[in-house]
């Protein structure tokens, strides 16, 4: 259990992160200059929070009102840092057994009052043989590569046996190939040294692969911890939808609202979506409500089939394409529709996602008008504020 | 001639240059690496022997030292006496070059990535074993630099020399001082010698300081 609630000050920036989880691994996303970085450095007593609290399987760290701050030797914590700061006049082997074995906690005392020494701890040869580092011990960090460096960092922090793990942004020094590699890696040795661990990344698909819960962090504020499908699959609030870097993010009038189904009112138009299964929505009808289409979920209506059936097309809608985007693999096309008034993303109404394949087969490039239908199952609600 | 200036200007270097390493390095780990009240005074303070008239510095360490002064009747009290002895030449020689050493050994450990000292923190060494094992080693160029500078400015300390240990042959008179001594008596061979020696000094302590900062750790 991993519970923080701080407040730091700093000169034009606020720090307010409130978020707990009982996930082993968790995942503070955000863009840079979010506060990420800030909230490890809190945890690990690297900075002092104004006020608030910290506590850590039991254990507080820091708590303004109490007046505990653990210094950051005292707290178990394992850091990988942002570019790794490895010692750069020590060999691996000496960055790695730098910290020592630190063989008891302060938490662990036996009930004689003697110390024991936690049986089968991993210390520094464990992770050197485990993270394969083991040709390169006498190599100093300017002689390794960068994701030769990145396990070192790992292993200099895991093998002090912390309890809790926090890594910086600990792939972003390394390019895309080798990033999607390592990441793999990265997930399985957490999974396998089985401790809790604090991910910092702006990148979701890292968090994603990585991490059991989200966190949410833009502008020194932060989302409840948050688990990772509900976040990608069933966002609660226009807010989280935009950080988590949804298109479509839309809003319409309540005009009806069923036990199953919402019926918004939409650029002069009925749109049926189907309730958020976990978060409630308190709201009548009349009331504004924030939802979001994906684009690769909006199909267009081929025109060889004949008129489309409602019975089998929901919220269906006429418009034709302003503009589109080449992404390689898939198109990206801009869709106003026909219904007079102004359009709900500037020129356009809808991004709508289609394959290469099928922008070539259905002759997109030329032919710019279409039909196209919203399954009220990925029309999605956004409740929360 | 008189050698015995060339071997007094050594000891007191030398033994001023070791006063300023064990006070002046860790001055400049607090300057660099801790922020305190009034930091900013102190930085500046410690600055002020580079620029201020040596006889001034001179001055101010003789109404200290001496007989009548603060410091001087609690070492008088112990039986020490400083002013007018070898031994002041060395407080002066170490007052003239401690700005000289702070300020070099200062700048290098701001250089240091001041994460390498948290992560050392966070894998649990105390902060006294983190300044001998990362920022003292990481440093070492920096240190270097500033002691040679110190030694040299140490040995060529002339006005607060001078002011509190006199100018005492074969007692306090250091290479500087026999040079001015030489002029004035119009010895100018002597003073050739004792020129040449001290731009010697110098000139391999550089050459060697230069040497030193392009090695690796």
């Amino acid at each position: 259990m991993l519970n923080v609630a701080i407040r730091k000050q700093l000169e034009g920036f606020t720090l307010e992160a409130k978020w707990a989880t009982n996930a082993p691994i968790v995942a503070l996303v955000g863009p840079s200059g979010a506060g990420k970085t800030l909230t490890l450095q809190c945890i690990a007593g690297l900075e002092t929070p104004d006020d608030g609290d910290i506590t850590c399987a039991g254990v507080t760290l820091f708590d303004s009102r109490r007046h505990t701050n653990l210094r950051p030797q005292a707290r178990r914590i394992g850091y990988v840092f942002q570019g790794y700061a490895l010692f750069p006049h020590m060999t691996v082997l000496e960055n790695i057994a730098y910290g020592g074995k630190r063989s008891t906690a302060p938490f662990s005392n036996t009930p004689s009052g003697k110390r024991c020494r936690t049986p089968f701890s991993r210390g520094p040869l464990f992770w050197i043989d485990r993270l394969g580092l083991s040709p390169l011990q006498s190599r100093y960090p300017s002689q390794l590569s960068g994701g030769q460096q990145q396990r070192v960092a790992l292993a200099r922090a895991l093998a002090t046996d912390p309890d809790l793990l926090l890594l910086d942004e600990p792939l972003s020094a390394l390019d895309a190939p080798l990033r999607r590699q390592l990441r793999s890696e990265l997930a399985q040795t957490l999974r396998e040294w089985g401790k809790a661990a604090v991910l910092v990344t702006h990148d979701l698909a890292e968090a994603y692969q990585i991490a059991d819960v989200v966190v949410m962090c833009e502008d020194g504020k932060t989302t409840g911890a948050v688990a990772k499908n509900d976040l990608l699959w069933n966002p609660s609030s226009e807010r989280v939808a935009r950080l988590i870097g949804a298109r479509n993010v839309l809003s319409g009038v309540i005009a009806e609202n069923g036990a199953e189904s919402v019926v918004l009112n939409w650029r002069g138009a009925k749109l049926h979506a189907a309730r958020s299964p976990t978060h409630a929505l308190d709201a009548r009808p009349g009331d504004r409500l924030a939802f979001f289409v994906r684009p690769e979920y909006v199909r267009l209506i081929r025109k060889d089939r004949g008129t489309p059936d409602p019975a089998r097309h929901g919220n269906i809608f006429h418009g034709h394409i302003v503009g589109d985007r080449d992404e390689g693999t898939t198109w990206v096309l801009f869709l106003k529709l026909d219904e007079p008034g102004e359009p709900s993303q500037g020129t356009y109404d809808l991004e709508v996602e289609v394959p290469k394949l099928v922008y070539e087969r259905l002759n997109i490039a030329s032919d710019r008008r279409w039909d196209v239908s919203i399954h009220p199952g990925s029309v999605q609600v956004l409740p929360g504020h | 001639m008189d050698l015995a200036p060339i071997w007094l200007s050594l000891r007191v270097a030398s033994l001023a240059t070791v006063l300023t390493l064990v006070a002046g390095v860790p001055i400049a780990w607090l300057l660099a690496r801790r922020h305190f009240p009034g930091r900013d005074v102190v930085a500046a303070a410690l600055l002020t022997p580079l620029v201020l008239p040596p006889t001034v510095l001179g001055y101010y360490l003789l109404m200290l030292i001496g007989r009548r002064g603060p410091l001087g009747r609690v070492l008088a009290g112990w039986n020490i006496e400083l002013a007018f002895t070898w031994r002041a030449a060395v407080v002066a020689a170490a007052v003239g070059s401690i700005a000289l050493l702070i300020k070099t050994v200062q700048v290098g450990f701001e250089s240091i990535d001041h994460r390498l000292e948290q992560a050392a923190q966070t894998l649990g060494r105390s902060d006294w074993s983190i300044f001998w094992t990362i920022s003292a080693p990481l440093a070492w160029r920096s240190i270097l630099a500033g002691t040679v500078l110190a030694f040299c400015r140490a040995l060529g300390d002339f006005g607060i020399t001078l002011m509190v240990a006199g100018d005492i042959p074969g007692v306090t008179q250091t290479m500087p001082l026999a040079i001015y001594d030489h002029v004035q008596a119009n010895e100018l061979h002597s003073a050739n010698v004792l020129a040449m020696v001290s731009v010697a000094f110098v000139v391999v302590l550089m050459v060697a300081l230069g040497r030193a900062a392009r090695l690796r750790y």
